[in-house]
């Protein structure tokens, strides 16, 4: 799915964001509240107002899965089998958000790395995150 | 019909008035065709799109960007209005250039990102949904008199 060359440009980005899974982890999330206030329909136990610790800590671990899934981009399904079974099972989380999470995902990168976060790298992330989300959504029927 | 509050208008307006609407039109234009290559379809005849480089610097794609963003400016103008703003230009984009208008969604969403590569921090999230607001706007009103 991902030609050689996008799987550097995937690398490149994840190497910016590394390090710094929290924090980033924690404005993705807090744009996508903000933006998609109907997102917050998936994270009642975030409270109405989610407070800073708790987008850092939950913020964090969707940025860590992330860093799984660019370790095993040759096996997306595999290494993301328990989430895929997570989300197609508990979560249930409708698919037509995952473009919403991805828009905000693409701005915190923008913001953040200006410069740096060239178009290619945009090109290759949006797919690679596309391709992730179809896999935490495939198992849903 | 959306609204804006006074404190959304007030964003978008004073982020607005620091754009540079001929780069950001190229720019933005030139990500979509990029990111989302299938959008190339309605340029065949812009000359070479053959890698993303080309397409950034390609002068067609920076006029033809240039274009739309400066029309978008119509609608940071009458944001309570969009709807009547874009109806001339809703028809064009369904009679003579029979654009599937999730087009205009996908280039609302990269304007944004745009906005964002270029502003930086002081691209809140809540400048982010004060313009992502308005791009869904101008996308609704580009599609309004669909057929």
């Amino acid at each position: 799915m991902l030609s050689a060359q996008e799987r550097a440009q995937v690398a490149q980005v994840w190497d910016l964001i590394a390090g710094h899974e929290a924090a980033f982890g924690a404005e993705l999330l807090l744009r996508l509240f903000t933006v998609y206030p109907s997102t917050k329909t998936y994270f009642p136990h975030l409270g109405s107002c989610a407070d800073k610790a708790q987008l850092l800590s939950h913020g964090r671990r969707m940025l860590e899965a992330v860093g799984v899934a660019v370790q095993h981009l040759d096996n997306l399904r595999a290494a993301l089998r328990p989430l895929a079974d997570l989300h197609a099972q508990v979560l249930r989380v409708d698919p037509s958000n995952f473009p919403l999470l991805i828009q905000c995902f693409q701005v915190v990168l923008a913001s953040h790395l200006q410069d740096e976060f060239t178009v290619e790298m945009q090109a290759a992330w949006d797919k690679f995150l596309t391709g992730v989300a179809v896999v935490l959504t495939e198992k849903y029927r | 019909m959306v609204h804006f509050s006074a404190e959304e208008k007030a964003a978008i307006t004073s982020l607005w008035g620091k754009v540079n609407v001929e780069d950001a039109g190229g720019e933005a234009l030139g990500r979509l065709l990029v990111v989302y290559p299938w959008t190339q379809r309605f340029f065949d005849n812009f000359g070479n799109l053959s890698s993303a480089s080309a397409i950034m610097g390609n002068p067609k794609v920076k006029a033809h960007g240039k274009k739309v963003l400066t029309s978008f400016g119509d609608a940071v103008k009458n944001m309570d209005n969009l709807k009547g703003t874009f109806a001339k230009l809703s028809e064009l984009h369904c009679d003579k250039l029979h654009v599937d208008p999730e087009n205009f969604r996908l280039l609302g969403n990269v304007l944004v990102c745009v906005l964002a590569h270029h502003f930086g921090k002081e691209f809140t999230p809540q400048v982010q949904a004060a313009y992502q607001k308005v791009v869904a706007g101008v996308a609704n009103a580009l599609a309004h008199k669909y057929h």
